[in-house]
């Protein structure tokens, strides 16, 4: 009999499951600079997305209006109820409390009572030191598909006290990663796994590193020293949401943070907002917040992971098996082109494609081969197609 | 000793087709891949030269230097030509499927314009005679006796038509595909309206009409004669499968369908000649054996001024 399907056997289909990883380089200057020389106003940038209801902006990587443009992130702040920056007479109060509520119970989840949970400094939810004030990155789905791959994320930040638009405050840096000094990530989140975020310094103006940016942090020989790296946030891999602690850019001695004496808390709020490192957050709006933090990126970097799940169909093309062809220039007539005029030649007929069908012979999918693959009597083959889902 | 080489795994990315993606949406279960079939679309094989001076390394070599294109991803359009599985390696003949125009005259005879054209109500039908115009009514079918009939077997002089065609090569099951906006299959007598398999995403009905359980439809070809003039297969035959056309009650009742698809043009007609919408189509009739496939040119038309 005649045929031109051959079913598979059960074992002729494996299932796979691959890790694909892409490295996501966002250049501080494409958050920043590219778009926003000091002549436009900071949020006006075409790339920055404001809204009426003042809760966050997004980044784009290009003006938003053009649809060639990507949402790279968004960057919004808060602070809890319990935060000894929260005040009835702080700018945008509670939409800031609202704000980090939202995220603490989408990231951290609640307690046995119900009441959401801070987010803690050291994953240990029972105890330790909790982040009641914070800056949140919430990095679009395009740029971390399924999750952030552990110990790649690395946000490069400015620590120059006095902020300029101009590139100048980026002139000594500091860098939060989940990798250097991060001791594994943790799984008691309703969200998925998430990591800490540990600040070390990588630059602090001169040709070689030597002045620790960050309160008792050990630099030998130019490199920081892991054991010295204090924790300064979190991130979440699959939420792909990192959380940057305010202490970040508030000095130790006068702020508990995180920063060394010597640097000084840092103006964040724009030109005029003073002095006053996170504390600016009482008097300033989320936006404000916002482009502080943006103006002070140097570079960001992650590498995303998709989880692709492949099933193989291990299509056994016997010697005995699809040699002749039902394509019309396959005859002359009724005669067998390629067996000339003799009959005791071998059919020949070349592959170009493999259908996959259903068992009422619908054509669910196609591969398709780079160039004619020759088949005879005299040969057997097994094409693996992958179908990825 | 040097290592053999391993390289040569032939993975391939497939590609869902629209009914892949639309069953994988329904979750039902009906996306279940069972079978495969290869195809090569993109072979001339008239390329091939057996004779060629320069001996059998350089007989395919044209075919082999031939791109393959991008998968498409309408179901309908992949794979449209397969390559076949017969067990005798010593063949010289396949068989293929040929419209048979002559088999009733002007019964069976396409129109002037090379395709089989069908009036799609009776206001259009009473323009023409279908023994005349070689129009066939779409409306009131049994009142044309035009059908559309395929001869299947070895067409070659080489063998006579009394021998028989190998039960492995004779075709036992026609796979049919139609534009199901258009039309629906009826036997050659009027009598039986055939069952559709499925409808795809692109409104294509398929039917599958097999010899025994559509016998007015697909039957053997006991003809043996040589060189008759009915018989448009001059070798060994296998089966016949004849059908007609009923037009869709879209087409019967709208012009909506001939505006966007279609197009006008001047027919001639009892009254002499008038203006008529028009849509050109086809129907896939492929061989469920042997894979064969032909592609019968069809053409509604319906009268839009006298």
């Amino acid at each position: 009999m005649a045929t031109v399907y051959k079913n598979f056997l059960s074992s002729d289909v494996v299932n796979t499951r691959t890790l694909l990883h892409e490295a996501i380089p966002v250049t501080g200057s494409l958050v920043s600079g590219t778009y926003g020389p000091s002549d436009v106003a900071l949020g006006s940038e075409p790339h920055i997305k404001t809204y009426s209801h003042g809760m966050f902006e997004s980044v784009y990587d290009y003006p938003f209006l053009s649809s060639s443009a990507n949402h790279i992130f968004d960057i919004t702040c808060g602070y809890a109820g319990t935060s000894a920056l929260s005040g009835a007479s702080n700018t945008q109060n509670s939409k800031k409390i609202s704000i980090y509520n939202q995220m603490a119970q989408v990231l951290m989840g609640y307690d046995h009572t119900g009441t959401i949970r801070l987010f803690d400094q050291d994953g240990d939810i029972t105890s330790g030191t909790k982040m009641k004030e914070c800056y949140f990155m919430n990095f679009s789905r395009l740029l971390v598909k399924d999750e952030i791959k552990k110990g790649t994320f690395a946000l490069e930040l400015g620590v120059v006290p006095a902020f300029t638009e101009t590139g100048d405050c980026l002139a000594k840096r500091i860098k939060l990663t989940d990798s250097s000094g991060s001791n594994g990530y943790f799984v008691n989140s309703p969200a998925g796994e998430y990591g800490i975020l540990f600040a070390q310094t990588t630059d602090d103006g001169d040709a070689t590193l030597s002045t620790a940016q960050l309160h008792e942090e050990t630099i030998t020989s130019q490199v920081s020293i892991a054991t010295s790296h204090k924790a300064a946030g979190l991130i979440f891999y699959q939420a792909g949401i990192a959380v940057i602690s305010g202490s970040v850019f508030n000095a130790n001695d006068t702020h508990d943070g995180l920063l060394d004496n010597a640097v000084d808390t840092l103006i964040l709020g724009g030109k005029t907002a003073g002095n006053h490192g996170f504390d600016t957050i009482t008097g300033s709006t989320v936006a404000v917040m916002a482009n502080g933090l943006r103006n002070r990126v140097y570079d960001l970097q992650f590498d995303n992971t998709t989880e692709l799940n492949s099933a193989i169909h291990f299509c056994r093309v016997n010697h005995n098996e699809f040699n002749y062809s039902a394509n019309p220039t396959y005859l002359n007539g009724s005669k067998i082109r390629v067996k000339g005029n003799n009959r005791k030649n071998l059919p020949v007929s070349y592959i170009t494609s493999v259908g996959l069908y259903s068992a009422d012979r619908e054509l669910l999918a196609v591969a398709k081969l780079s160039e004619p693959l020759k088949k005879d009597p005299t040969t057997e083959l097994t094409l693996k197609v992958r179908l990825d889902y | 000793m040097a290592f053999l080489d391993n390289s040569g795994d032939i993975i391939l990315d497939a590609v869902l087709t629209d009914v892949g993606r639309e069953r994988l949406a329904k979750g039902d279960g009906s996306f279940k891949i069972t079978q495969f079939a290869l195809g090569d679309e993109e072979i001339d094989y008239s390329l091939y030269d057996p004779e060629h001076a320069n001996g059998s390394a350089y007989y395919d070599l044209n075919i082999l230097q031939l791109p393959v294109l991008e998968a498409l991803t309408d179901n309908a359009a992949g794979l449209k030509t397969k390559l076949i599985t017969v067990s005798n390696n010593n063949l010289l003949y396949l068989p293929l499927i040929q419209l048979n125009e002559v088999f009733g005259g002007d019964q069976t005879a396409r129109h002037g314009d090379g395709v089989f054209a069908i009036a799609v109500d009776e206001t259009t039908e009473k323009k023409f005679t279908p023994g005349t115009h070689l129009v066939d009514y779409g409306e009131n079918i049994n009142q044309s006796a035009k059908y559309i009939r395929l001869d299947q077997g070895l067409d070659t002089t080489t063998l006579s038509p009394s021998m028989a065609l190998p039960g492995d090569l004779t075709e036992t099951q026609y796979i049919v595909e139609v534009d199901h906006r258009f039309c629906e299959l009826y036997s050659s007598d009027c009598q039986e309206r055939a069952s559709i398999s499925f409808i795809d995403d692109d409104n294509i009905a398929t039917y599958y009409l097999s010899l025994g359980a559509n016998s007015k439809f697909v039957f053997e070809n006991n003809v043996t004669a040589a060189s008759v003039a009915t018989q448009v297969v001059d070798g060994p035959r296998g089966t016949i499968f004849q059908f007609k056309l009923k037009a869709s009650l879209e087409l019967n009742d709208s012009t909506s369908l001939f505006t966007e698809l279609g197009n006008v043009k001047t027919l001639t007609d009892i009254g002499g000649t008038s203006t008529y919408y028009y849509i050109d189509s086809y129907i896939r009739v492929m061989g469920a054996t042997t894979g064969y496939r032909v592609d019968v040119p069809v053409r509604f038309v319906k009268l839009k001024a006298d």
